[in-house]
Parts: structure tokens; C-alpha cells; sequence
């Protein structure tokens, strides 16, 4: 099989030098080499799609509008606005236009996920280990997805820093980076964090903890010392002020673990913590209560729906799966209902991903919440593009389409709830990062090897 | 739409209408008691193998579907829904999954879906069916009435079974206990989810080893074949007729080589079609392909050997070096080219998907009819089941679906559903937890 894929590739790559067909195609066509190479279009100073169904996210539905794109951001968007002159005009006929999808929990750009050794790791952070040519990426970008959480995996209670990030495939790996989001870091409870469902090899040593009062236990330890070290800083800052010349004081040993946590106490990380069980949610809001902070969002929260009460009242989001369960016990409880009937009690609620492939239709998934227990088109577009947003502490720049807010757009040939429709456009900040006129797609490959080889050889062996 | 609760009640109802005849219909054997009649009025019914009907009606009676079309009259007597605004579509046949074998993934105790050792021929899926399994009552009510279930691992995993989503024991559920042979076509590995099996090896295996590996594994495999071909060639020559019983595996093989029985080959590239087409042509295998995301590159050869093709899940990633619509794109590359496609879900917890799977054929070229077919009557083609399931006909078992709207649609609802004639509650393990907590007093 990797023969003849890569003969294929060998193909396409040598199709799309000679073919003039293949030429317009050319710049985000390939891909299995050469990503770095590869142009991503200019981003265009004025553009404009016009008469499209626009599916703002925030102010209802407009049935045929215009939105002007001016240096990346959203200058118009109405039923009767003018298109500038200059400006780059995308039809949108028969189309539908969405924010660009948010996506809340993710791993796709990370190179590693987990730094497993201990429990506590919060000094490791998702952006040193993003690459720009994760496959992942650019499939996400098919499937509309413009922002994602790149998160720490759930091997550890207090993981590593997550990086919000942009999915500008094709630029180099630090253009990912979201400018200006807000910092945060991944926590996580119950089955994965005791590590109770790994099988251990003979000699191997278990880690604690290995039950959910050590995993308490843990936060609150971690906490307390965050805690110490803060006072030790500031005790340190009031001397160095008085201190007479000469006379400065010792400061107090760096910790970088502890620096993260000193920055989720002072409210300047958010926190985004994995959980099932409804006890363990409880259990970290009073956690976070006891330490003054607030939990940002609760991932996967299967059992939120047991505690939306709770969960609102202390004004967390909650970022879901759409129906995944059954896969272990602590989500055996996990119900479809889950995200619109935590909605319902007044959480924010994300449909996120946690994987590469579920990634590529949160669409899909989120009509999901329209399924079961009834939630409204607009509240179940929401929960891929507003409400993430706001969970990562990014909606005042993306999740709706907003005039003075990132012009990242998903354009689909029809509903984007409907069956029959397909992202058809991806744009980050007014630049066309995916175009499926221009994509590598399979009917493209298959005119490229009947080109090269001949009509009978695409579908081939006539034995 | 209504609350869950109201659909809940209504079902309430049927349930005490129907229960009574449980014993199953499409069985042979006599029914121990008879069946209420249903009639489904003025609704668009789609029968798949004849064209829709506007203000429709359909008459469910004894197990079957007794009438449809425009002008049927309503026997005195029935329980009538008014289908004003609502969709009527036979059930939907999950063409993979491991319904029944498994409850909760980590949980060891429960999971009867993988058998120690490469062959395995003998071993029946149905035996293991869990008849009263959560995740059973979870897939129907998303309209998938049926399914093949099947033990998955090793090179021949074993029978699978053909089974309707309700039923007091694996018998009762069974519309065929032994639908077909489940082999897991050997690959190089590293093929990615989705059926293409037979992997091997970790990473510490250098290519000219994991080569010789699938080399050793596919000439294991062939010999079996070969095997299975001289215990059934010896066995029909004996004195007796072959009677005795010698072995066990090799018995359950007599089926497959006589053509009887179909192969499902569970497969990712095209290179593993390729072996399939070979060990088919030298053993004349009646062979169903599954998985089988590269099908592409052979779809005018498996059109005009009339191999059909069980697509998906198309909720899987393509290779690295797959265009990025593959997957989903590739079902419609061979329904245009004439192959005869059924889909697979190859989950349990989320079979209730299978209709989603075809959205995304569709969404990337796959005919909107030709899904529904593909969801539907192709997969009682394919197991030789279409004289009883797989569309709206009289006579056919009436297991039946009643919508808000098209299935492959995720904001359709079902409001009616029908197995065997059946009402079926609407309700299960997660409308449950759902009204139960949905009716927590505020904090």
C-alpha cells in the first residue's frame, strides 16, 4: 500500500507540474511533501461574499447578505450592504456562511500530548511542541474549523499549558499562535489521572494518585504550596521596595510549576479541566472556590448534566462531546442530552472534539444538540463557534460574525446542519486558507491518474 | 417538536397494545398470539425500491406489512397514526457493528468481541448477543432496526450474525444466526481505523519484517482456504455422505467454500482487495468487502464482478497520504460505478449513527437515493434477506420508521418506531437519565 501511495503521490506531484489544470491547483494541492514550500494565498486587503445566507452566531440569520472583509477583520455584514469597490468578490449564492468553527479541546498541531511521568506538570507547554504540517490541520480546515484549544493530554491532574491557536496551515508554526488569547492550562480527574485502566507491567511502579480523594488531595496540596510560593514572591517584592541600598534581599527560588498556578490564583490562566463524573465536578468547584479561582471550562463533562446548577453558578463553561459514551465506565452515565440540558440550566456549552477526526465535522455534531432534547439552531451553532469562543477567552475577537471581530469564515454549499453539505471555503482573518476548488480531493486525484495513465487505470484491474 | 416525556407516554401506550406478541414474526413457527393492526396514515412514505408516496398510508398486521400506497383503505379495527407532516421509512441495517458483544470498552467482563487465536471460523456471534444490552435500545431509536454483529481480531474472527435491534433472547433477535464469514484481511498495518485489520507488529519492526509478516499471515490464510476445500472435497466423498462431525472449524468452513455462505473481508487498500480477489477467484468465494476505503481504485473491477462493497465508517481518517475527502468521497466513486454499497458504522455505542455516515457520502457525491438504498435494501442483498427486510413492500417484515424528516438528516427525530410490527418505546438508558434529571429541582 505505501508504494502505491506514494506512486500516486509521485503523481500528483508531477501532474500538477505539467498539467495546466493542475497549475491553478497547484499551491495547496500537495499533501505529503514539501508543505513548508508551499504559498498559502495572499491575504486580500478588501473582500466581500455577497448574497449568501449568513448565519451570524449572535444576531440571527440573514437571508441574503454581504459581508466586506477589510485587512482581515469584518468591516460589514447586512442585508443591504455595498460592495466596495476593489474589493475581491466571493459569490455566495446558495451558500451559507458560519463563523469559523472554534474548537475547545484539541490535539491536532501537537507534536506530544502527554508529559506523564508525574501527576502534576504544569510547567510544559503545548506551544513549544505545534507543528504547522499536521495533516490534521488542514482536514479541519476542510471541515470549516478556523480555532483550536491545543491541550495537554489527560495523563495528569494538573497538566501542561494548552495554546489557542489558529489554523493557518501552511505558514510557519509560530503564525499558529492565537495573538492576544488568553493563557491556560489543562487539568484533569477520574479514570485517567489514576491510571486505572493502563495495564501495569511487572516491576512497574503505580503513580499516585490511584483514587479520586488522592486526586483531590493533589490539587489541594498543589494549591497551598501555589499559595506559599506567592506569598514568599510578594514578601520578597515589599523588601526589595524598602530594602536600603546594598541591601537586597534573596528572592525566592523560581518554580515554574508553581509560577502557572500562581497565574491561575491571580485569575491570568484559565483553567480547562477534564472530567466524567458529576462527584468530581463537584469536587473541583469547591476546589476552585476554596482557592479563589474560577474553573474556565469543564472538558468532556459527561455528567454535567447532573450539576448544570452547579456548574453555572460558578459561571464555568462546559465543552462536551456530542454523543460519545459507553467507551469506559465513567461514561456510562454519558448521555446526548448532555449539552442542551446543562444549556437549558445556563451553561455555556461547547460541542468540542478531542480528535482529529471528529474535528473535520463539528457541524455535524452539533446538530446533534438539535436532536436530542431540542436545542435551537442558533444555540447549537453556538456551541461550535460563540461559546468556545468564549470559553477560551476569545469572543471578542472570533465566534460571530460581528462587524470589528476576525473575519474566520466557513462558506457551505448549503445548510450546515443539512446532510447534503460540505465546507466549500475556510477564511482566517479574510485570507483563504481552504478552497475545494482548489483542494486535493479524491475526484482531482482520480483525474490525475486518468490523465497520466489513462481512463481505464483510475479504477483499474480488469483481470 | 414534543418533549421525550409526551413521546414516552405515547409509546406507553402501543407497548400495551403490542407486547402481547412478542414471539417473533419473521421466524417460521406459528404465532402464539395475534398481532394488533397499525395503520399509518397521510404520510410521504419512501419505500426505497419504488418511488415515494405523497399521503400515503401503510398497514402493519401480523408482523408485516400488509398494504402501501395512495388509496389504501384502513382495516376497522387498528390503532391509526396520523402521519400529517412525518416521513415513513423501512429500518436501517447497520452492515458492521459489534451490537451485543460489547457493553462498556474498558470493561473486560463485558466484552465478548475478540476470540484468542487466528481462526475461528467456528465460532457464532449471535451465541454471545446480549439481548438486553443498553446499547441496543440507543440504536433503534435513531431508526436502525437491524444489524450485522460480529467478533472482529485474528485472521477468520468468526460468524456473524444478522439480528433485529428487539427480542427476549439471541435467537429471537436473529433474522439470520449465521449470515456470513467474517475474515480480517492481513495489511502491513498502520492502516488506520476502519476494518483493515490483520495488523501486526509495533514500531520496533523494521518494513522487510512487517513485509515478511504479511506474507507469512496471507499464505496462513490461503492455506486455510485450502484446507477447508480438501476437508469439504474429503467429507463429500465419504462412504457416509459425510455425516461425522471430524472438526469443528473446518465444518464451519463447508458453507464458505461451497459458495454458500458470504466472506465478509474486512479491508483498508486497495493491495488487500487485490489478495481478496485472488484467494475469491482460486476458492470461489461468494465475497463481500468491508471497510475497504481504497475501494475506489478497483470500483469498474468490482462492478462488473458484482462484488458489493460495505463502505465506512466514513467517520474515519484517510491516510497520510489520502486526499483529505476519501473516505468520505469514496462511496460515491463506487455507487456510480455500478458496485452495490451497504455502510457500516463498525461502532456499537454509536451504530445509532449510521445514518450521519451516509450524510457524509452524500455531502461529497454519494446520490441521495442510492444512500438510502445503501442504508437499507443493498444490505439485505447482500445476506440474501431482501424477501423479508429492507424496504416497504407487502410482505416484508414490518420493521418500520416513522420521521420528522429524511434520516440521514441529524435534526430528524423519530416518532414511531415498528420491529416485526412492533411498537418499540422510544425510550432508553439515555432519555431515561435524561428525564431524570432534567426534573432536578433547581439549586
Amino acid at each position: 500500500m505505501r508504494t502505491i501511495a506514494m506512486v500516486l503521490a509521485a503523481v500528483v506531484l508531477s501532474a500538477a507540474a505539467s498539467s495546466a489544470t493542475a497549475q491553478q491547483r497547484a499551491a495547496p494541492r500537495d499533501t505529503t511533501t514539501k508543505r513548508l514550500s508551499y504559498p498559502v494565498p495572499p491575504a486580500a486587503r478588501l473582500v466581500a461574499i455577497t448574497n449568501a445566507t449568513i448565519m451570524t452566531a449572535a444576531k440571527g440569520t440573514i437571508p441574503k447578505g454581504t459581508i466586506v472583509i477589510r485587512d482581515g477583520k469584518i468591516a460589514a455584514v447586512g442585508a443591504d450592504v455595498a460592495v466596495p469597490a476593489g474589493a475581491q468578490v466571493i459569490d455566495g449564492n446558495g451558500k451559507f456562511v458560519i463563523p469559523g468553527i472554534v474548537d475547545a479541546h484539541s490535539h491536532s498541531a501537537a507534536e506530544a500530548i502527554n508529559e506523564g511521568t508525574q501527576s502534576i506538570t504544569a510547567q510544559v507547554r503545548m506551544e513549544d511542541v505545534l507543528r504547522q504540517d499536521a495533516l490534521g490541520l488542514y482536514r479541519e480546515l476542510a471541515g470549516g474549523v478556523t480555532t483550536l484549544n491545543i491541550l495537554h493530554g489527560s495523563a495528569n491532574t494538573i497538566g501542561g499549558q494548552n495554546a489557542t491557536v489558529k489554523v493557518r496551515w501552511g505558514l510557519p508554526a509560530d503564525s499558529l499562535l492565537f495573538e492576544g488569547a488568553p493563557p491556560g492550562i489543562k487539568f484533569a480527574l477520574g479514570e485517567n489521572v489514576r491510571q486505572t485502566n493502563r495495564t501495569v507491567l511487572p516491576g512497574q511502579e503505580r503513580r499516585y494518585p490511584r483514587t479520586r480523594m488522592g486526586v483531590e488531595e493533589l490539587l489541594r496540596d498543589a494549591f497551598t504550596r501555589a499559595q506559599e510560593y506567592r506569598r514568599d514572591w510578594q514578601a520578597y517584592d515589599r523588601a526589595r521596595k524598602s530594602a536600603k541600598k546594598g541591601q537586597a534581599p534573596v528572592p525566592p527560588k523560581r518554580d515554574l510549576q508553581l509560577d502557572a498556578l500562581v497565574e491561575v490564583l491571580e485569575g491570568k490562566r484559565l483553567v480547562h479541566c477534564h472530567s466524567y463524573r458529576a462527584d468530581e465536578i463537584l469536587m473541583m468547584l469547591q476546589v476552585a472556590k476554596d482557592f479563589g479561582f474560577r474553573v474556565a471550562s469543564f472538558q468532556h463533562v459527561l455528567e454535567g448534566y447532573k450539576v448544570a446548577d452547579e456548574i453555572a453558578a460558578a459561571g464555568s463553561g462546559a465543552s462536551t462531546f456530542a454523543d460519545n459514551w459507553a467507551y469506559k465506565l465513567e461514561a456510562w452515565d454519558a448521555i446526548p442530552h448532555n449539552a442542551t440540558l446543562m444549556a437549558e440550566r445556563g451553561v455555556r456549552v461547547s460541542i468540542n472534539s478531542d480528535s482529529d477526526e471528529r474535528a473535520r465535522r463539528l457541524y455535524q455534531e452539533a446538530a446533534k444538540a438539535m436532536h436530542y432534547g431540542g436545542a435551537s439552531e442558533e444555540e447549537a451553532l453556538k456551541m461550535i463557534t460563540l461559546h468556545p469562543a468564549w470559553q477560551l477567552g476569545i469572543d471578542k475577537r472570533v465566534g460571530s460574525i460581528e462587524v470589528g471581530k476576525d473575519a474566520d469564515l466557513a462558506i457551505f454549499n448549503g445548510h450546515p446542519f443539512a446532510p447534503a453539505s460540505r465546507v466549500e471555503m475556510t477564511l482566517i482573518d479574510g485570507r483563504v486558507f481552504f478552497d475545494r476548488n482548489t483542494a486535493p480531493t479524491l475526484e482531482y486525484l482520480m483525474e490525475l491518474i486518468r490523465q497520466q495513465q489513462g481512463p481505464r487505470q483510475v479504477t483499474e484491474v480488469v483481470p | 417538536m414534543t418533549t421525550p416525556r409526551m413521546r414516552i407516554a405515547e409509546c406507553g401506550v402501543l407497548m400495551a397494545i403490542g407486547l402481547a406478541a412478542l414471539p417473533l414474526l419473521a421466524q417460521s413457527g406459528p404465532q402464539s398470539a395475534p398481532a394488533s393492526t397499525v395503520v399509518i396514515r397521510n404520510a410521504t412514505i419512501v419505500p426505497v425500491t419504488s418511488a415515494r408516496i405523497q399521503n400515503g398510508t401503510i398497514v402493519l398486521r401480523n408482523g408485516r406489512i400488509e398494504a402501501v400506497g395512495a388509496n389504501v383503505n384502513a382495516p376497522s379495527g387498528a390503532t391509526v397514526i396520523d402521519g400529517t407532516g412525518l416521513f415513513v421509512y423501512p429500518g436501517m441495517i447497520d452492515a458492521g457493528t459489534q451490537l451485543g458483544l460489547t457493553e462498556i470498552g474498558s470493561v473486560p467482563g463485558g466484552e465478548d468481541t475478540q476470540e484468542i487465536g487466528d481462526f475461528n471460523p467456528h465460532n457464532v456471534a449471535v451465541t454471545a448477543v446480549n439481548p438486553h444490552s443498553e446499547l441496543i435500545p440507543v440504536t433503534r431509536v435513531n431508526g436502525v432496526t437491524t444489524a450485522i454483529t460480529s467478533a472482529e481480531g485474528g485472521l477468520i474472527s468468526g460468524q456473524a450474525g444478522l439480528i433485529d435491534l428487539m427480542g427476549w433472547t439471541p435467537t429471537d433477535m436473529a433474522v439470520r444466526r449465521q449470515a456470513a464469514m467474517v475474515v480480517n484481511y492481513p495489511s502491513l498495518g498502520g492502516g488506520g481505523f476502519g476494518g483493515g485489520g490483520g495488523r501486526f507488529g509495533g514500531g520496533d519492526q523494521s518494513d522487510a519484517e512487517r513485509r515478511a509478516e504479511l506474507d507469512r499471515r496471507t499464505r496462513a490464510l490461503r492455506s486455510y482456504f485450502a484446507d477447508a476445500k480438501a476437508y469439504a472435497d474429503v467429507k463429500a466423498r465419504a462412504a457416509n455422505g459425510g455425516a461425522r462431525k471430524l472438526n469443528q472449524a473446518m465444518e464451519a468452513m463447508i458453507p464458505v467454500i461451497r459458495g454458500e455462505m458470504p466472506v465478509i473481508f474486512d479491508v483498508t487498500t486497495a493491495d488487500q482487495i487485490r489478495g481478496v480477489l485472488a484467494l475469491a477467484d482460486t476458492f470461489k468465494l461468494k465475497v463481500v468487502l468491508r471497510g475497504a476505503r481504497e475501494a475506489w481504485r478497483l470500483a469498474d473491477t468490482l462492478a462488473m464482478r458484482r462484488i458489493p462493497v460495505i463502505v465506512g465508517p466514513t467517520t474515519s481518517v484517510p491516510g497520510a497520504e489520502d486526499p483529505y475527502d476519501m473516505t468520505y468521497a469514496n462511496p460515491g466513486v463506487l455507487a456510480r460505478a455500478g458496485v452495490k454499497i451497504a455502510f457500516q458504522t463498525s461502532d456499537a455505542a454509536n451504530s445509532r449513527n449510521l445514518p450521519y455516515n451516509a450524510a457524509l457520502a452524500v455531502a461529497y457525491g454519494l446520490d441521495a437515493d442510492a444512500a438510502l438504498r445503501a442504508l437499507t435494501i443493498n444490505a439485505a442483498e447482500m445476506f440474501g434477506v431482501a424477501d423479508r427486510i429492507g424496504s416497504l413492500e407487502p410482505g416484508k417484515v414490518a420493521n418500520v420508521v416513522v420521521t420528522t424528516g429524511d434520516p440521514m438528516d441529524v435534526r430528524s427525530v423519530v416518532r414511531h418506531l415498528f420491529i416485526r410490527g412492533q411498537p418499540v418505546p422510544l425510550d432508553d438508558r439515555h432519555t431515561r437519565l435524561y428525564e431524570q434529571f432534567r426534573a432536578r429541582p433547581r439549586s
